[in-house]
């Protein structure tokens, strides 16, 4: 009777396997890439070696500096900066932070739409498609605009606005249950009307160089990335991957179905509440650092699906891959393309993600049935 | 004295006011009953008499109301709801899973109640889950994918998740009809032996009335939301009350031996 299991149970580990080493691998090369090349260009060989610069591995007051700022180590009486190569200089300051970022980023987004999709129950559920983006991101118009003073609480207001804009969605959708297509065309007018509130708060902005921010932020950038938004994301996604595995079990019992679900003595609509607050928190804060990158939180829990299956304790460690290897690509592909201009991360992966949609639309006919 | 557990056990429905809408009339009205525990009881009626919805509300999925169910001596309502799910299981009709799941790890879903969120898996856990196992008969599929089961196996193993939950008292809504008879006999057996072998309380909701006859201790009858009738087979099965309930007129054969007991549908009841 055990003899069985080995085989079924390699299968398994071995596509995760694979799945993690090829993620590595691209997260790898996109890092090199986004390291070397730039303005300052410098071989793979040099981004290598200011990547493992022993004049900030070796000394701790130095990393720390990087990842807390300058700030909070001025106020900490941390240890003088040592003297270091402009390479390296320019990999730890400029480049590192930004794949830093995008790989939380991917992270979050992934945690999210694979959160949301067994929540609602719904294979098209992500955060953008769910237009908690949409939300988050008008929220943070709304403060860099109007309220520029606030700006340390931008990803807290993008949680506000993305639970805001989840809850209407849930509104319009509902009725006596809500169907995957409900709750995309719920998420398509909130995603509309929230679309048009950000272009008329551009109207509002007194400084061009808000403007100009603010409309990168509407489609997604992750141009001039640093620590900062390292620091402003770091924390969240800690918390979205300790909660999101922790909670891996509950997400596969919601998985069979309301009434089942509660027959095992979930408390299915606290349960519900409190992963979309973690769908939620990690969509808001990859906003606040990213703006409205889209699709992500789409693709990679269906490839990573397709892969390891859909027990959730599979697919979201998949997705802890997998989700920096598509957001890492993508940001070397859209800032190193067009060179020196650099193109938003979010129209690539809208670009992906219209073709990804198509292809699911074709792969599974049921989807879009009532 | 209602605080007593073991003292008092079973499954009451006290004068039990059920509806889906508050626009339409209750789908129950007002009913009582008492499940006796260690036996089977089967809820029949005709489509839309509430048999189903009885049943759900027996296991607090369908807030009554008014009235109330009292499950070993408590009230179900202030039950939590993990300490209610370790006693008493419900089985519906249609189930969803997703397809890649295999018969074990459905299995080990139905230790939910008796684990924490960071709990990992006892031996107990296991236990149950090998029991529930080979009590069902799906030792050699378990590690195969639901989607590549028959209709039979599936229901089969989301008995088993239920019986992993170990409760004393199993719901089940319908377990047999969508399955040919092999399966059917498959299932029934199987309630047949929890009930026998491990003591098992069953209350389930039957359309076949031959299979009501031959594996249920008792029967309750219901017409357009009451209870017309209750007791063991051989007395609710009548030409009587078979005609007020489903509106048919039946042969009741008795001459199979001792479990042989027929209801032969002969024609529509002509309207009173």
């Amino acid at each position: 009777m055990t003899n069985v299991k080995p085989i079924v149970l390699r299968k398994g580990r071995g596509s995760m396997r694979l799945l993690i080493a090829a993620s590595l691998t691209i997260v790898l090369i996109a890092a090199i890439a986004q390291t070397a090349a730039g303005s300052y260009n410098m071989s793979w060989r040099e981004a290598w070696n200011a990547l493992t610069d022993a004049g900030v591995w070796r000394h701790p007051a130095v990393l720390l500096r990087f990842l807390l700022g300058e700030a909070f180590a001025r106020a900490h009486g941390f240890a003088e900066m040592q003297p270091l190569d402009t390479t390296t200089l320019i990999v730890w300051n400029v480049r590192l932070p930004r794949v830093l970022t995008a790989l939380m980023v991917g992270i979050n987004l992934a945690f999210s739409g694979s959160i949301f999709q067994a929540v609602t129950r719904n294979e098209l559920a992500s955060p953008y498609l769910l237009g908690v983006s949409s939300g988050a991101g008008l929220a943070i118009l709304v403060v860099l605009v109007l309220y520029p003073a606030l700006g340390p609480l931008i990803p807290l207001a993008a949680m506000a606005g993305g639970t805001l804009a989840f809850l209407i969605v849930y509104a319009i959708a509902w009725n006596r249950g809500t169907s995957p297509v409900r709750l995309v065309l719920g998420g398509v007018i909130v995603g509309a009307i929230a679309g048009s509130l950000q272009t008329g708060i551009f109207f509002l902005a007194r400084d061009i160089s808000v403007m100009q921010n603010a409309l990168a932020w509407t489609v997604g950038s992750l141009t001039g990335a640093d620590w900062r938004q390292v620091r402003m994301i770091l924390p969240w996604t800690i918390i979205t991957v300790v909660l999101g595995l922790s909670a891996s079990r509950n997400l596969d019992v919601l998985l069979l179905g309301e009434a089942n679900a509660r027959a095992l003595g979930m408390a299915v609509e606290r349960n519900r509440f409190l992963l979309a607050a973690v769908a939620i928190m990690a969509a808001g804060s990859s906003v606040a650092v990213a703006g409205l990158v889209g699709f992500v939180g789409l693709i990679v829990p269906h490839v990573v699906r397709s892969l390891v299956g859909s027990a959730h304790r599979r697919l979201l460690v998949g997705c802890l891959f997998a989700g920096p290897a598509l957001m890492t690509s993508a940001d070397a592909f859209a800032r190193l393309i067009a060179s020196p201009v650099q193109i938003p991360v979010g129209i690539v992966t809208g670009l992906l993600g219209g073709v990804f949609f198509l292809y699911l639309m074709r792969q599974r006919r049921e989807i879009g049935k009532p | 004295m209602s605080e007593l557990t073991p003292q008092n056990p079973g499954l009451d429905g006290e004068r039990l006011e059920l509806r889906y809408d508050e626009r339409y009339p209750p789908v129950i009205d007002g009913q009582s009953l008492q499940i006796l525990p260690g036996k089977i009881t089967a809820l029949i009626g005709a489509n839309g008499s509430g048999k189903s919805t009885l049943l759900k509300a027996l296991a607090r999925q369908l807030q009554p109301e008014s009235g109330r169910v009292i499950l070993d001596g408590h009230d179900i309502a202030t039950l939590a709801p993990r300490r209610l799910a370790q006693k008493l299981g419900i089985l519906f009709q249609e189930h969803i899973a997703p397809g890649d799941l295999t018969v074990e790890e459905l299995i080990y879903h139905g230790r939910y109640p008796h684990r924490g969120l960071f709990e990992s898996l006892t031996p107990e856990d296991h236990a149950a889950v090998e029991d529930a196992l080979r009590m069902s008969g799906l030792e050699a599929i378990r590690h195969r994918p639901m989607n590549q089961l028959s209709g039979g196996q599936r229901q089969l193993a989301w008995i088993a998740m239920a019986l992993a939950q170990s409760p004393a008292y199993l719901l089940l809504d319908e377990p047999t009809t969508f399955l040919d008879p092999a399966h059917q006999f498959d299932v029934m057996d199987l309630i047949l032996r929890l009930n026998r072998e491990r003591g098992k309380t069953i209350v389930l909701v039957v359309h076949d009335l031959n299979l009501a006859a031959r594996y249920a201790d008792y029967l309750f009858a219901l017409h357009s939301g009451r209870i017309v009738a209750f007791g063991p087979p051989a007395r609710v099965l009548t030409v009587d009350i078979l005609r007020e309930v489903f509106e048919v007129e039946t042969e009741i054969v008795r001459d199979h031996g001792e479990r042989g007991f027929f209801c032969i549908p002969i024609s529509r009841a002509r309207p009173k």
